[in-house]
């Protein structure tokens, strides 16, 4: 296993911050993450430009539109 | 990143547990889609039935959103114009 999908495996279970391509950010607990970078996120709050929109109690993200994933 | 799966859920899971219920779908080109979920692939395809889509726009010289709605009853979703599932009981 790479040292980049090491890293996120990791980050399970943890807050993270999602970031996508058309600047929609998406703050919540990684519940669990594949190859292609789909993700699921608990508890997720969706924000653009730091305002929150929505909040998803479980949401999937799909990998394409994934620009970064943080820890928080 | 599939050789060890530790973990035993993948995130298309999620989408499997949806099945049957109603889902959230955040779509390019500021669409959302609201309907029953009957099939899907790991492309993120999906069948929707009795399905609500919202479209958001802005006219010319104003910067008040707007949206109108269609409904279908049976829909295909592309999978590469899917941004995000969630269960519509939850958003």
């Amino acid at each position: 296993m790479s040292s980049t999908s090491n890293f996120l495996a990791e980050m399970t279970n943890s807050p993270v911050v999602v970031k996508l391509q058309h600047g929609l950010e998406y703050h919540g607990v990684l519940a669990s993450i594949d190859g292609y970078m789909n993700v699921v996120l608990k508890d997720t709050v969706e924000m653009v430009e730091n305002n929150k929109v929505r909040n998803y109690e479980e949401v999937f993200l799909r990998g394409n539109n994934v620009l970064y994933i943080s820890q928080k | 990143m599939s050789e060890s799966n530790s973990t035993s859920s993948e995130p298309l899971d999620l989408i499997r547990l949806c099945l049957d219920e109603q889902v959230f779908v955040k779509l390019r080109g500021s669409r959302e889609m609201v309907g029953k979920l009957h099939a899907y692939d790991m492309h993120c395809n999906m069948v929707l039935s009795d399905a609500t889509e919202t479209i958001f726009y802005t006219e010319q010289d104003s910067p008040e959103i707007k949206s109108r709605t269609k409904k279908s009853d049976m829909v295909f979703i592309r999978g590469d114009s899917v941004i995000l599932v969630s269960d519509a009981a939850n958003v």
